[in-house]
């Protein structure tokens, strides 16, 4: 039998383990296991499993044609997974498709057109297949927040792309979900809006929502996203948090011109590559000139000039993509 | 620890939803009524016009009745069916078309709520058509005929346009989610809805058809329809009204049975 002594202690446990940055926690708000969803006889997600912690941003990272729409659509019932169990909030989505329902929102990757209705009378209706009928406040709040309140009579047809894509932010978040998956939030949106919704998503995070946004931009992935997830082909290549991956992952460029000889230059230690006198070296990102350049033992007068490329994450990225 | 949320959370999901939807139903065509709703009475004015009056005095049916007022119940059932089709076809070809409908997957609607809240939005469009195509039979009456047109049982043609505009609107959304193409779903109204129609006996009674016609009609389920209506306005008919509404049931359970197999395994995914 577990007393409530024995509870006390898991809590003090879970508390320290906070403490030390591990986090432990029972319920997971999105579980993925195992997860294959197979078209015809290809398979565009191939035993995929991930668990979403409650609070944070997770990003599937991944070229086109990864598979992540695929995902999505198997946790918000467009697509029936082949096999493999996906459960939100502790709810099988096969099992109990309108709770799980009830608490995702989700924002399509591709903009959806209403042709008859204005702004307000989609969240409206949106809001009342939620179960919703008089919501508002919400409704309101979203559009003022959102910037399409002097929009909200306009036909869809009417606004802008960018305004169509806050439209469909906006009717993921009537019922104020638990969990909401953005798929390519900002593909196709100019800088300036990107940025603002960048802010939004994190306060929506803040507030306590869980969320779950696939991106074939790294540099989305790092500015928003808490844990990533990188999906090639159907499969998890790498999973963790952002800053570690990027760290692990990243290289920098150190380009040196000397003025040495070939016989000299053969005496140089470490690995890199030459062109005519320059010696171009790659480095792990955390690691320092100093160190590199009492390596390599070449000496000061001998160097002609220096240039360092900070590794784009580009890089990163097809390093992980060329070794899968 | 968070806390599972408890399943009381649940119950404005019973009705919300589907009311939402047939609100959304009933919102659409009244945003366009001009198209929805006076343009198929133009058609029905037109016909009695042509067959009613023009070709009608013409005709001599056994019953005695006059051709303009065999017609009318008729043409009314055919509004009826017709803009039931109409509304829930067009309704899901747009939002496929659009990916509106892809929202109804997503959103906590059951497959039977959304089946329903097609064939009512449908059902109500069909009513205002009929009624006002009846209306405008009693204007064609007291003109031609110098009388209105009686009903006599308004329960009965009540119950008749019911079940007709509920298993039109549930034919019209299973031609639209398995139809891939605008054409495609054109071709089913062409090929199969308008020749059943016709055919089920708007136009003739099947007293003027030989043995074989007859015959082929007694399996087109639109003559039970059409016949129920047809005894509700004038009392008599072709077929036995218990037959007319044994058959218009079983067939509005069938085609639930399937529009909702439709809405549960279709495809929701955008053209
Ligand atoms: N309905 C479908 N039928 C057949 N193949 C599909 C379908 N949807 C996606 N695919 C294929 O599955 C793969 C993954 O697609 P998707 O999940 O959309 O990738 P991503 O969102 O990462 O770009 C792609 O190769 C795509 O062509
Ligand atoms: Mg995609």
């Amino acid at each position: 039998m577990i007393n409530s002594s024995h509870w006390v202690q898991l809590y003090s446990v879970q508390a320290r383990l906070k403490f030390l940055n591990l986090h432990v926690y029972t319920v997971f708000m999105l579980v993925i296991q195992d997860l294959v969803k197979k078209y015809g006889d290809f398979t565009a997600v191939d035993h995929l499993s991930i668990a979403l912690q409650p609070g944070e941003i997770f990003g599937l990272l991944g070229p086109n044609g990864a598979g992540k729409t695929s995902t999505i659509a198997t946790i918000v019932s467009l697509e029936e997974p082949t096999s493999g169990s996906v459960k939100v909030f502790g709810f099988e989505v096969a099992d109990s498709p309108k709770k799980v329902k009830s608490l995702l929102g989700y924002v399509p990757q591709e903009i959806v057109n209403h042709g008859y209705f204005s702004v307000e009378e989609i969240l409206k209706f949106h809001s009342g297949y939620f179960g919703r009928l008089n919501n508002k406040k919400q409704i309101h709040f979203l559009l003022e927040r959102l910037g399409l309140m002097p929009h909200k009579d306009k036909k869809v047809k009417h606004l802008s792309g960018g305004m169509k894509r806050r439209l469909l932010i906006a009717k993921a978040l009537v019922h104020k979900p638990k969990l909401l998956l953005l798929d390519e939030p900002t593909a196709g949106v100019d800088i300036e809006l990107r940025n603002s919704l960048w802010e939004f998503v994190r306060e929506l995070r803040d507030s306590g929502v869980t969320i779950l946004l696939t991106t074939h931009y790294l540099e989305e992935a790092e500015a928003l996203c808490d844990r990533v997830g990188i999906l090639h082909q159907g499969r998890l290549q790498k999973v963790g948090p952002t800053k570690e991956l990027i760290q692990d992952l990243t290289f920098r460029r150190v380009q040196i011109k000397t003025n040495l000889s070939a016989e000299d230059l053969k005496k140089v230690k470490g690995e890199y590559s030459l062109m005519g006198s320059t010696l171009n070296f790659k480095i792990p990102s955390e690691e320092s000139l100093g160190a590199l350049l009492a390596k390599t033992g070449l000496p000061l007068e001998a160097i002609l000039d220096i240039s360092i490329q900070e590794g784009s994450l580009e890089e990163a990225f097809l390093n992980i993509l060329g070794r899968a | 620890m968070k806390q599972k949320p408890s399943s009381d959370n649940f119950s404005h999901l019973r009705w919300n939803p589907f009311l939402s939807l047939l609100w959304r139903e009933i919102r659409r065509y009244l945003k366009v009524v001009f198209q929805t709703v006076m343009t198929p009475l133009v058609n029905s004015a037109l016909y009695l016009l042509i067959f009613g009056v023009s070709l009608g005095s013409s005709i001599q049916l056994q019953s005695g009745i006059p051709y303009l007022a065999f017609l009318i119940p008729g043409l009314v059932m055919m509004a009826c069916l017709n803009n039931a089709f109409q509304n829930a076809s067009s309704s899901i070809v747009s939002g496929k078309f659009s990916g509106d409908v892809e929202d109804w997957k997503v959103v906590p609607l059951s497959p039977s709520q959304i089946v329903w809240a097609l064939s009512f939005g449908g059902l109500i469009r069909g009513l205002m058509v009929a009624a006002l195509t009846f209306l405008v039979g009693q204007v064609f009456m007291k003109v031609e005929i110098g009388e209105y047109l009686g009903i006599h049982s308004p329960m009965t043609l009540l119950f008749f346009l019911m079940i007709g505009g509920l298993a039109f609107a549930k034919i019209g959304l299973i031609a639209a989610f398995y139809a891939k193409t605008f054409d495609q779903m054109s071709a089913i109204g062409a090929f199969v809805i308008t020749p059943l129609i016709f055919l089920g006996g708007v136009f003739f009674s099947l007293e003027n058809l030989s043995e074989f016609w007859q015959n082929v009609s007694l399996y087109n389920p639109m003559l039970y329809f059409i016949n129920g209506v047809r005894y509700a306005v004038l009392g008599q008919t072709d077929v036995p009204l218990v037959k007319s509404i044994v058959v218009s049931c079983l067939s509005l359970v069938a085609f639930h049975a399937a529009a909702y197999y439709s809405v549960k395994n279709g495809r929701f995914q955008r053209w």
